[in-house]
């Protein structure tokens, strides 16, 4: 069992791939942002890559540990240290009944990620531990972690300390608050005229602090359109972004009047709103990793990149990146 | 217009948007759900999940299983052996539900809006007087007087877009601007030509007139009808409001939060595109009740 002594800023209870399955009902699928991070630091314990753990977002929890165990600690860099002396990213170790754990702020990344042999015990919410805060699904009591609260762990892994990932498979976070994103072209593409699109690869696209789970707003010029946004039928709605409303893609760029919103794991299924791009999900590590204030390059590449991509990023989250120490 | 060929759009690396049509049209909506039905009986390798709207399906793939390509060609031919929307027959269940019309419950709702937010007329008299109603019983008349089409869920889990199936019920309001802070659990409202209710206590923007009194959303899992599920409806779902007295609501309710709630459910009938096109082909659709 772990003891919560104190949250952090939203610590989370996350799976991957998270719920899946129940997108016509309006249910996202949630999991951690960084899946990357994530499946690596379950894989270090001795866990299946999506076996529920815990998601810190900028400012990490305390946490003391009621048994001996093993965990593991990856994403964001938050100063980890255990009875005040710092321990290792992306290695698993012994922790022993009564040490006391303490993340405090993120010094690089945003999301830091904690994985516990065995893994989190919650009830499962349509096939899923994770979190949806926003509907009070998933987790202990569909919330973040909060003081006092007791996390159990199930049983029957002894875990596996001793281990590492392999340098060539940690993902490489921004060193100078930029960060290069693909998108991919669509579904709503040709709403958007020429200069619109230049303009979507041109610009340094600030993400706004008005950000969370379910979207990351970004800031930038404004959106030009094609005949297809100013002269279409009333049940459209009546700004040049407006559509009939249709499912949203996750990591669909969402264009709420000039607005583009990121809709990210706690989103929206369906709107009335365009999406000319969608963010492929080799790039959401990328997206959970990043912090307001800093900036997003949009490098505009095709479906099937887009999926080579992410078989790669699928085969570096495998056994296959885990070493001995 | 319905495209003589279905759009097959990106959306990413894992999902394509299939898009019938570019109008507000029941038929488009038969199509997507005829599509989604066919493509849970045949278990194509590969989709994940679909999500029918409106007018378009969202498809979720996953690309390790079937290529877009391979999808799309999948997808066409299973939309070509569809046939006719003539054709399309779809398991429907269908809910009858006590209502309480010009409840006080949304009118604190709109007066709190009136007082904290913008001044604006009471949704009941506004939807009334734009949709030429002589006075908001009318406004009941009309919108009782039909099924309703779950044609998708969204915004919020479980919140079911409802179209009315008789088209002498269908009436338009515009939304609420700005958004509402909060809207009671289980209200009724309308934005553009849909209705909808609310699962929780939402902000939202639909004009008000109207409360259920049982839950449509069970995160408790306290009754059989959701069948394990958190959320009552699917798309394919029909419901019809009943108006009712505030003491049968307060019954009703009462029933539903000791989770004694009988919910009134049939599941024995097919939706007949067909026999529904010819039905309404043979009413006066401009005569309002």
């Amino acid at each position: 069992m772990l003891e919560i002594i104190k949250p952090g800023l939203e610590t989370s209870i996350q799976d991957y791939p998270g719920r899946i399955g129940y997108w016509n009902q309006g249910f996202p699928p949630s999991g951690p942002m960084d899946n990357w991070s994530f499946r690596l630091a379950n894989l270090l314990v001795g866990n299946k890559p999506g076996a529920a753990g815990l998601e810190a977002q900028y400012m990490g929890p305390t946490i003391i540990f009621h048994m001996d165990t093993v965990i593991a600690l990856t994403g964001a860099d938050m100063m980890a240290k255990v009875n005040g002396n710092s321990v290792p990213m992306w290695q698993s170790f012994l922790v022993k009944a009564d040490d006391e754990l303490v993340m405090g702020p993120a010094v690089s990344g945003a999301r830091g990620y904690l994985a516990i042999a065995g893994g989190i015990d919650a009830p499962e919410w349509l096939g899923s531990r994770s979190t949806f805060h926003k509907a009070a699904v998933g987790g202990l009591d569909g919330h973040a972690i909060k003081k006092g609260q007791i996390i159990r762990i199930i049983e029957g892994s002894k875990g596996e300390d001793g281990n590492r990932v392999k340098l060539s498979s940690r993902p490489e976070f921004s060193s100078n608050k930029e960060w290069s994103i693909e998108a991919v072209a669509g579904p709503n593409d040709d709403w958007i005229d020429e200069s619109g699109h230049r303009r979507f690869v041109e610009t340094k696209w600030k993400l706004s602090a008005k950000s969370d789970r379910t979207g990351y707003r970004l800031e930038g010029p404004d959106w030009t359109f094609t005949e297809k946004a100013t002269n279409k039928l009333p049940e459209n709605g009546d700004f040049p972004s407006n559509i009939i409303d249709q499912g949203y893609p996750l990591g669909a760029i969402n264009l709420g009047g000039q607005t583009p919103i990121i809709l990210v794991n706690d989103g929206p299924s369906m709107g009335g709103f365009i999406c000319p791009y969608t963010v492929p999900s080799v790039a959401f590590w990328k997206l959970g990793q990043a912090k307001p204030n800093e900036h997003f390059n949009f490098e505009v590449i095709s479906v099937e990149e887009a999926q080579k991509r992410r078989k790669k990023l699928d085969s570096i989250c495998s056994i296959e990146s885990i070493e001995s120490c | 217009m319905i495209y003589d060929e279905p759009k097959f759009l990106d959306g990413g690396d894992r999902y394509v948007l299939i898009e019938f049509g570019n109008e507000m049209n029941l038929d488009l909506n038969f199509i997507a759900q005829g599509l989604s039905t066919k493509i849970k009986e045949n278990k194509v390798k590969g989709i994940i999940e679909t999500a029918p709207c409106f007018a378009s399906m969202l498809v979720h793939y996953e690309p390790d299983l079937i290529s877009k390509g391979d999808l799309i060609c999948e997808l066409a031919s299973m939309i070509e052996s569809l046939g006719p929307t003539d054709s399309i027959e779809l398991p429907s269940r269908l809910f009858y539900f006590e209502t309480l019309y010009l409840d006080p419950w949304t009118k604190e709702c709109i007066e709190d809006y009136n007082a904290k937010i913008t001044e604006k007329e009471y949704d009941p008299d506004f939807v009334s007087r734009i949709n030429n109603l002589e006075d908001s019983s009318q406004l009941v008349r009309v919108h009782s007087g039909t099924e309703y089409w779950v044609a998708s869920l969204g915004f919020w889990p479980g919140l079911p877009f409802l179209q009315p199936l008789d088209p002498r019920s269908m009436i338009t309001a515009p939304k609420y601007n700005p958004p509402r802070t909060w809207t009671p659990r289980g209200a009724i409202g309308m934005g553009g030509s849909a209705s909808g209710i609310y699962p929780v206590a939402t902000p939202g923007g639909y004009q008000l007139f109207g409360r259920i009194p049982m839950p449509i959303w069970d995160p408790d899992k306290r009754f059989d009808v959701f069948s394990g599920n958190i959320v009552l409806f699917r798309p394919g779902d029909r419901i019809k409001f009943v108006p009712c007295t505030k003491e049968e609501f307060d019954s009703a309710e009462s029933k539903a939060d000791e989770g004694t709630y009988n919910y009134n459910m049939v599941d024995y009938q097919k939706f007949s595109v067909k026999q529904y096109k010819s039905w309404i082909d043979s009413i006066d659709s401009s005569h309002r009740f």
